[in-house]
Formats: C-alpha cells, structure tokens, sequence
C-alpha cells in the first residue's frame, strides 16, 4: 500500500522539470567556484545575455513580434546606472536597479505605443529606428558622456549596503546569478500563465483570436512593456560588469544579440534563449582566444547557420532529449 | 543667397545618392517582400571596388561604375540563390540572414581593404567645376545628379511600362495566379534581386565621390534607406526618389542651419510623415 501511496510522488517529482533544473542550477553555482576569474567573468556575460534573451524571447518566441530594437531598453538600463555613477556618484544596488527597471518600462510604454500601431516589416523598422534614436541621443548629448570620450567610463561595481564589502568576480557571479534565477523563474511564471498562453495564441493566429474576443493589442502592449524590464535589469548588470558604456549598447549589433540567442536555443522556449546564450557568448570567448578578429565573420557564420540549419533550436532538441530519457525509463511522454 | 543655392546642390547630389542606394531595398521589399538587411554591405562592396579601381590603379570612373555595380550583383545574386530563395514571406529569417551577411561582409571587407577610412575622391575625368555667374558648381556633383536622375527614369520605365515590370507587380500581388500563367517567378525574382544589388553596387562606386568610404557602412547606411523609404513610401521608384531627394535637402540644411542636432532632423522628418501618412507619401497603401 504504502509503496504505491509513494510513486506518484516520486512520478511528479521525477517528471516535473526539477531534476534538469536542479542539475543545471547546482552546475552554475559549484562550477564558478573552479574557474579562473577571467573564465567567471565570461560566466558572468553569459548570465547577463541569458537575461536579456529570455526578455527578448517574451516577446519575439511567445508574442511572434520581431522586434529589431530590444536594445533600447538594453542601453536604457545600462545609462541609467552609468549616468547614476557619473552625475550623482550613487552607486548603490537598490537605487540602481529599481531606476533601470522604470526607466526601461518607461521607454517600452512610450515606444511600444508607436511601434504597435503598425505591424510585420513596418514593426520592424519602427523598432530599429527608435532604438537608433536613442543611440544618437546618447551618442551627441554631452551629459550624457564622460569628458572627451564617447560613452561613460569608469562605473564601479554595485555598492549593496554592506559595510566593509569587496567584491571580487565570483561574488558579482552569484549576484548575476541569483538576478537571472529571479528573472527566469517571474518570465517562466508569466509564460505559463492564461496571459502567456494568450500570447502564443496571437502569435500563432491573431485573427482567431480576435475573434475569440480577445483585445490582441492590449496582450501585445503589455508583453512588450513586461519584457523590457528584464532587458533593463540585464542592461545595468552589464553596465556594472564591463564598467564602461557606450552609445553602441543602443546600436543594431546589441538588437540582434538576443534574436539570435533566442533563435539558435529556440524561440518559444525560455531555457532555449538560455541554451542559446551560453553558446553565443562562449563562442565568443573561445574566439577571442585563437582570433579575436574574425569574431564577427564567425559570428555572421552563426546567424546564417542557426537560420538555413538550426531553427527548430538546440535549447527544443535539449528538452526533447530530456522527455526522451524520461520516456526511456518509463514515464509517459506529454 | 549664395549659401542656399550651394547648399541644394548639396542637398540634391545627396539625396540623389539616397536615392541610389534606397531604391534597390524598396524595390525588393516592396515587391519580392524581401528585407535585405544586407544591402549597405552591398553599397560598400561597389564603393570599396570602386576605391581600387580608380585609386589604386588609377583606371577610368565609368568602369569603375561597371565592375563595382556587376562585383555587388554577383554578391547579391549569390546570397538570393543560394539563401534568401529559401525564405519567401519568413520575414525574421530574412533579417538575421541579412543581418549575417552583414558581419560577414564587412570582416571580409576589412580583411581585404583594411580598417582604416577613405575620405571621398574625386575620379580625375570628374574634377573641375562649371561657372554659372557667381556660382560654380563642381562637375562631381552635377555628374551624380545626372546620373541618379538616369537609373531613376531607367527604373520607373522598367516598373512601370515593361512586361518585366508588370510581372513583378503582379507577383507581387497574386505569386500563384503569375506561375499558373506558365512564368517562371523564380528567374525574375533573381533579376530583380541582381538589378537590386548592382544598384547598390553603383550606389558604392558614384557615393564614394561624396561620402567617405569605411567597414562600418554596412549598418550605418541602414537607418538612412530606412529614412527614405518610410518618408517616400516602400516599393515605388518615385517614392523612393522624393525621400531620397526630401532627406538629402533636410539633412544637408539641417547640418547648415543647426549643427549638432543634424541627426535629429531626419527622425523628425519621420514622424511627421509617420502620423501624416504611415505609408509614406509615395507609398502603395
């Protein structure tokens, strides 16, 4: 009796997504310990993109909406920190982050109010040529950058309120660490809420579900301002990580980052954006070490490659993998 | 009176450019539906065999002209044939496609000519200047207008009153109703996408004249074919011609009249025509 009182318990705990994720948590945070600094920073970058592309991925994998300006909000948070640092001399955590996420939520209540008001190639270019305009006002608005030299330079790393702290790589690590666990665990919670099935839905039919009665343009509008926080958050980790801003955290290079993390992991699929983060950025470090040159043809390379090859996404095949040992050793399949 | 007359001409050989390399986008998104992110890497490619041509070995401009637009049209061909072909209607995938080629053509583009920026030169048949009265006006300039004034009407014969022309057209409307009429869709759309490209080419060789040459035009040059093609409208050569013309004059007297917020004045430009008209002024609604 009592054994099978037990199984389901063990089913649901065995066939819930905890075992992947506890594998996958306790590799980032033991592994760091072992690494070199330089090789945590990389870590550290990974995590940073990880929360930018789970943020873009909101809105382009779920929402079906191609954004080519998600660096807006990147480079908003980013700016608000440097400008914070530079103008005010706060460096403090809880000031910082809290401006970044209203500020990006700001920028996305603004800029998705004219860019939602046309749709597929227009979104498009309205987008990009939004994210732009912040780029030239960073670019040629003085306050906006440190003396003789475009961009702000010299952020320090958060102060958190400690007396007596110092911070050294691995310890900013977990800091990034427990922010992007906070921010997958409130996107994952947004994804499979009623809401987060509404979007798929627009994505996958919006005149169906127009016709279901659903305001389409309200559940696009407000994905898109939920998503930018999340970059915002992402753009102020970065700015403290590389203690240097520049107008290019605005620039099309920066948009098409998570578009690409989100399509080589999978789009739709959050762990997907992440999968594709971690090998964006290690393919990266990885060239930069035999040559940092050619960066960016191998990076042209990916893009072409993830499109004609990859588009059902590495992160997809990575869960179907898992569903498969799962089936393997007796659990149904779903 | 004299700085306003000097400024249009400015403005006008400018916009001419824009014309030049914006038309080529409009026409493959307007009418193939394709967004060819690539296309400044395109411009730069024309602009940087251009530089060799006419630098390096001291060879005539008109070639130049010739084997910088049919370098860029060979370029542009091979990505329609063996990529873009593959991905009719899939509009993100086109972008980060193109936006691949992007990367990749501007490392091979510094991997060829080196990091290093080219100011703009003057082919020697193109030296000089005609004197009008006061005025004297450089023959580069007078050249480019004249030249951009050409594909323009070159252009709108082909789209408007060819059979060529109205074939796009119609594909563009109705792609299964043109293949049941016994027309091979795919052989067109590979013409137009190399007539694209060769102007983009052109584009390179004749804009190197005005503007300085550098790796990073590729994604520079995007934000003003975007400018043209959302003031002048997506798809026709006339609305790409009046955009091109429209951001030419403002940004060249936006720069004259209040400098350090030249760039502003293009976006303005924009959103005006964005809540006027979101077509463009010229646009297919």
């Amino acid at each position: 009796m009592s054994t099978i009182a037990e199984r389901p318990k063990l089913r649901t705990l065995v066939s819930s997504r905890l075992v992947p994720i506890l594998i996958i948590g306790l590799f980032l945070i033991v592994i760091p310990v072992f690494l070199p600094a330089d090789v945590q920073g990389i870590m550290t970058k990974f995590l940073i993109y990880a929360i930018f592309a789970i943020s873009y991925d909101l809105i382009f994998g779920y929402t079906g909406l191609v954004s080519l300006g998600h660096a807006a909000f990147f480079g908003a948070g980013g700016y608000v920190v440097a400008v914070l640092s530079l103008h005010f001399g706060i460096s403090s955590f809880w000031i910082g982050i809290p401006l970044a996420i209203i500020v990006s939520a700001l920028v996305a209540v603004v800029f998705g109010f004219i860019s939602l008001r046309v749709s597929g190639t227009y979104f498009l270019l309205l987008t990009f040529a939004l994210a732009q305009l912040l780029y030239s006002i960073a670019w040629n608005i003085p306050w906006l950058n440190s003396e003789g030299m475009q961009g702000i330079a010299n952020i320090s790393l958060p102060s958190l309120g400690i007396p007596g702290y110092t911070w050294t790589n691995a310890k900013y690590y977990f800091l990034v660490l427990l922010v992007a666990g906070i921010c997958y665990y409130l996107l994952e919670r947004i994804t499979r809420s009623p809401f987060g099935h509404a979007l798929v839905g627009i994505r996958e039919g919006e005149a169906r579900m127009t016709a279901l009665g659903y305001n389409t343009w309200g559940f696009k509008y407000r994905a898109y301002v939920f998503a930018a926080p999340f970059a915002g958050i992402a753009g102020a980790l970065f700015a403290y990580h590389s203690r240097f801003i520049s107008p290019s955290q605005f620039g099309l290079g920066t948009s098409f980052y998570p578009m690409v993390m989100a399509i080589i992991g999978g789009a739709g699929s959050l762990f997907g954006a992440v999968v594709g983060a971690a090998l964006v950025v290690f393919l990266e470090y990885f060239t930069s070490l035999v040559t940092p040159e050619r960066w960016p043809l191998i990076l042209g390379i990916i893009f072409v490659i993830s499109i004609m090859y990859l588009r059902s996404g590495l992160g997809v095949s990575l869960i179907r993998f898992w569903q498969k040992v799962r089936h393997s050793i007796g659990y149904p399949q779903n | 009176m004299n700085l306003i007359l000097s400024n249009l001409m400015n403005g006008l050989s400018y916009g001419m450019i824009l014309f030049l390399i914006a038309s080529g986008m409009s026409i493959v998104l307007g009418m193939m539906g394709i967004t060819n992110l690539a296309h400044g890497a395109l411009y730069m490619v024309g602009a940087y065999i251009g530089w060799t041509i006419f630098v390096q070995l001291e060879m005539n401009f008109w070639l130049a002209i010739l084997v910088g637009a049919i370098g860029a049209g060979v370029l542009g061909l091979l990505i329609e044939r063996v990529f873009l072909k593959h991905l009719y209607k899939q509009i993100n995938e086109q972008v980060l496609l193109t936006y691949g080629f992007v990367y990749i053509i501007t490392n091979i583009v510094i991997w060829i000519w080196g990091g290093r920026y080219r100011l703009q030169f003057t082919a020697p048949e193109l030296m000089g200047s005609i004197k009008l009265g006061d005025f004297s006006f450089p023959i580069t300039r007078i050249v480019i207008t004249v030249i951009g004034l050409v594909v323009a009407l070159f252009l709108w014969y082909l789209q408007d009153k060819t059979r060529i022309g109205a074939i796009v057209r119609a594909g563009m409307d109705d792609k299964e109703m043109i293949q049941g009429l016994g027309i091979d869709l795919e052989k067109v759309s590979a013409a137009v996408f190399f007539l694209a490209s060769c102007i983009a080419g052109l584009a390179g060789v004749v804009g190197a004249q005005l503007l300085s040459t550098f790796p990073g035009l590729g994604s520079d040059l995007l934000l003003l074919m975007l400018a043209v093609i959302i003031v002048g409208g997506i798809g026709t050569i006339q609305g790409s011609l009046v955009g091109g013309l429209l951001i030419g004059l403002i940004d060249t007297f936006g720069k004259a009249l209040f400098p350090g917020y030249a760039m502003f004045t293009i976006y303005f430009a924009m959103v005006v025509v964005l809540l006027v008209k979101p077509t463009g002024l010229l646009g297919r609604s």
